[in-house]
């Protein structure tokens, strides 16, 4: 498959000159050299990028198959590689994995190592480190969270390595997508004695030292077997608060940072710094239970989905950043069907006709709503209640504390939201529509359509595979109770001094690919 | 304005208190071992009201776990068994506080619930960074606040009175985190790159150890303590230059200068000590703000950052630092006001 093509900055060389923290306001601001000796540090040498990443706290951790803060994504995508990773347009390439075959029935996945593939101690990849890393996300106690539907059905007893470079693994049930699941950020690999108080995996940056809830320093790997990283040293600080990131970015402390408030994009272009935007298959929908009234009735949640006003949402609650969605998610998927159905717009009357078919003309519901839902769902709650009177709905919202929202209530409220991050059309309904399912908001269970999902699940053919999720969506576009009025677009922001930085679809920061970033002096 | 010193309001300072200290330097200083053991007692008894008040508060939040695991709390009951144990939640409330307490005790401030790690080596440096800030702003805060006041009482009416009057008033009516925004536009981010935005620290460093850093935040809680202080402490001393002891001193002719020097500032040093000592407590752990603003790895940002986690081991050891400091300065607070007034120190003795 192709290289990367973020990889090909057409900079500059590299500089060593390249200042710290304080040195870099000085840059920026063409004062006072002098303040450039107070920056001096240990490392003061060599060439830096700094991050400030969003959040993180005490929760911070350096464990591969469990990263819960912004700044854990950062740091885990900077130390571990999973088997195959994505490319900046969402699509699998190889990574550690140069080749990937499957039996006829799916239960059986080889993989073929990459030679020359080090680990950050020295030590060569090999199949064993494969098996002790899958072992470790599939551990039944405690299964990663990407990997928590397949986790039961690997037999692990039967997976095993062929040869050095050949790792097979066994599972129990069929799954025709392993290998995109196996593309996960969080899948990392890591040798078979890892132990995450001596983090070592076989990414670009090694690490150097960690303090949760504040930052991380890691250095290049010089024997990456892939793009080696530019710049000698990568700093993460982690940021509790917009103001300080923001500042510190135009000021010239940090060089790149995630999430940056939307409204700002524009306004930090005249101050020495750049906005990325990038698309993202992130949503945050509103959920109606399928089996409670007055949402039972299909009409009612059809009706629910015309009322919604999408561009407006996006115009208002993601300040612009946003795609209209169609109430279908996967929308990186090839088979995603969402375009190709005809888009739902805000139609009022059609509404209101459903609505008294229904027997529900005067229809009043709470939705439940929480800080904690991210960027765009408060706003877009709010939202509603305008546009649902229109078609004299009467949505009462309820803004609850994030650990009321995801407390014993989660999953059980009649209409509320909740956040998604970019996913492929078959495991995100594995995850949140099938009974079975983790994360069922809706109540979701269609018989049919959990038919369509297992078979698809099974089915190794990519073309009768097609068919199957198309047939699923139309399903989901007819009855579900999500109403998926956007995708929403990622906003980051980064210094002038940094070049090589494209948009991606996975993750914030160009997927978090610091070791193709050059830093310029200025 | 505190009821001790207007009583201890002597016509004129006199050495007379230190010559009887010499002869009865003994039962002085038995006096004041008797006054800071009781002080001491009554500060533990406080302190163990605290830990409950604390420790029952917390409890009473509601589950820990599904706070700890959000969204995860449904599909992991491996790691909801294995907090319960490590909280020892399964246990009756007196016992986790008998457990909690003995560990507080023998200097054990618990494991965090969100890495695992001592909760002293998680906010012992914290503790450190906030206790420096608060030490620097105080040794600004404290003198300038007094010097502001005595120049607003010299010219009291006068234009430099009324412009202090007017400057004070107006920034002690905006919000610290305001300041400190306006603060990072004009020297760091906007017009002027001269001073760091936030605290960035090396691995293991300390914040004294980036002065430059410390200069912003600061310069944000000096600005929204003094004029508070600025202005109690004019009124105080506004209020005892009308009295009649410095009018008395004024008609012996002394000049205005030494009136104020030697008469009229040792009765407002005690509301200053007592003024000073509120607002520092409030540094100690009320400053989240004014923390996140600049990033500063201090315990107000790391409590609401545990309080998010329910992370209960380290909110409550927070709780119970932030407490203590609360008693101590006051004590310190406490004694010094006894120090400063003659009729109290007197008293004492006899």
């Amino acid at each position: 498959m192709s290289a990367h093509t973020g990889g090909r900055s057409a900079g500059p060389p590299l500089t060593r000159r390249q200042a710290l923290q304080l040195g870099a306001a000085v840059a920026l601001g063409g004062a006072t050299a002098s303040l450039a000796g107070c920056s001096a540090s240990s490392d003061a040498i060599t060439s830096q990028l700094i991050h400030g990443a969003t959040g993180g706290g005490l929760k911070d951790t350096l464990d591969p198959h469990f990263p819960v803060t912004m700044p854990d994504i950062a740091r885990v995508r900077s130390l571990y590689e999973p088997l195959l990773r994505f490319t900046p347009d969402y699509t699998i390439e190889p990574s550690l994995a140069t080749a990937v075959e499957h039996n006829a029935d799916a239960t059986e996945w080889t993989f073929h190592l990459r030679e020359g593939v080090t680990f950050h101690d020295g030590r060569p990849l090999t199949a064993d480190d494969v098996k002790a890393s899958i072992e470790r996300m599939a551990d039944p106690k405690n299964p990663a969270a990407l990997f928590s539907d397949i986790a039961p059905t690997v037999d692990l007893a039967a997976s095993k390595a062929l040869d050095d470079k050949t790792y097979r693994i066994k599972l129990k049930v069929p799954h025709s997508i392993l290998d995109q699941v196996l593309a996960s950020y969080s899948l990392g690999v890591v040798p078979r004695d890892f132990d995450v108080k001596h983090p070592i995996g076989t990414g670009p940056f090694r690490y150097e030292s960690f303090l949760p809830g504040q930052r991380s320093h890691f250095v290049r790997h010089d024997g990456y077997w892939d793009h080696k990283a530019k710049v000698d040293s990568l700093l993460i600080l982690d940021f509790g608060d917009d103001a300080a990131k923001v500042s510190a970015l135009l000021a010239g402390q940090v060089h790149t940072i995630d999430n940056l408030p939307p409204y700002l994009a524009s306004a930090i272009g005249q101050q020495g710094a750049h906005a990325l935007v990038s698309e993202t298959g992130g949503w945050v929908p509103f959920t109606m239970r399928v089996d409670q009234k007055p949402f039972s009735d299909k009409r009612v949640r059809q009706a629910m989905r015309l009322i919604v006003d999408r561009q407006q949402l996006i115009d208002q609650a993601l300040s612009g950043f946003g795609r209209v969605g169609n109430d279908l998610y996967g929308p990186f998927d090839p088979d995603y069907l969402g375009t190709e159905l005809p888009q739902r717009h805000q139609d009022i009357a059609q509404a209101k006709h459903l609505l008294k078919a229904a027997g529900h003309e005067d229809l009043q519901v709470e939705l439940v709503t929480s800080p904690a839902v991210g960027s765009g769902g408060v706003e877009s709650a709010n939202l509603l209640v305008q546009q649902a009177a229109k078609a004299g709905v009467q949505v009462r919202v309820t803004k609850a504390d994030p650990s009321v929202f995801y407390g014993p209530q989660y999953l059980q409220w009649l209409f509320a939201q909740d956040f998604w991050s970019t996913r492929l059309y078959l495991p995100q309904a594995i995850a949140c529509a099938l009974k079975t399912s983790p994360y069922n908001e809706t109540h979701f269970d269609h018989p049919q359509f959990t038919e369509l999902i297992t078979s698809a699940r099974r089915e190794t053919d990519p073309a009768r595979r097609r068919t199957l999720l198309q047939d699923a969506q139309r399903i989901e576009y007819d009855e579900g109770g999500l109403i998926i009025w956007a995708f929403a677009n990622q906003v980051d922001g980064y210094s002038r001094q940094v070049s090589g930085v494209v948009p991606c679809r996975e993750q914030p920061v160009s997927s978090y690919r610091f070791h193709l970033f050059t830093v310029k002096d200025q | 304005m505190s009821t001790a010193a207007s009583h201890a309001a002597t016509p004129a300072p006199s050495p007379e208190p230190d010559r009887r200290d010499t002869a009865q330097g003994r039962s002085a200083g038995r006096a004041w071992t008797r006054w800071i053991l009781k002080r001491l007692g009554l500060a533990v008894l406080t302190l163990w009201v605290v830990s409950l008040i604390v420790f029952v508060a917390t409890s009473a939040l509601g589950d820990p776990v599904r706070a700890i695991l959000g969204k995860d709390f449904a599909v992991s009951p491996e790691r909801v068994a294995q907090i319960r144990a490590a909280m020892h939640l399964d246990e009756s409330l007196p016992q986790r506080y008998w457990i909690w307490l003995s560990g507080l005790l023998r200097g054990d401030l618990g494991t965090s619930i969100a890495n695992g790690v001592p909760v002293s080596e998680l906010i012992g440096a914290k503790v450190a960074n906030s206790a420096f800030l608060v030490l620097v702003v105080t040794l600004i805060m404290v003198p300038l606040s007094l010097g502001l006041a005595i120049l607003a009482a010299r010219h009291r009416g006068g234009p430099i009175d009324n412009a202090i009057q007017v400057v004070t008033l107006a920034l002690a009516g905006v919000p610290e985190f305001v300041t400190g925004i306006l603060l990072v536009s004009l020297l760091s981010t906007s017009v002027f790159h001269i001073l760091p935005a936030v605290t960035v620290l090396p691995a293991g460093a300390m914040v004294w150890q980036r002065p430059l850093g410390l200069i912003l935040p600061v310069a944000t809680l000096v600005i929204a303590v003094v004029p508070y202080l600025a202005r109690i402490l004019r009124s105080t001393l506004v209020e005892t230059m009308d009295s009649d002891y410095v009018e008395l001193a004024r008609l012996k002719g002394i000049p205005e200068r030494l009136v104020l020097r030697r008469h009229a500032l040792p009765n407002t040093l005690v509301p200053t000590v007592q003024v000073s000592a509120l607002q520092l407590a409030w540094l100690v752990g009320g400053v989240v703000l004014v923390e996140y603003l600049f990033n500063f790895p201090g315990i107000g940002a790391a409590l609401v950052d545990a309080v998010r986690n329910g992370d209960f081991p380290v909110v409550q050891a927070l709780a119970m630092v932030i407490a203590a400091v609360y008693i101590v300065v006051n004590l310190v607070a406490d004694a010094l006001s006894i120090l400063l007034t003659p009729r109290a120190r007197t008293e004492m003795v006899a």
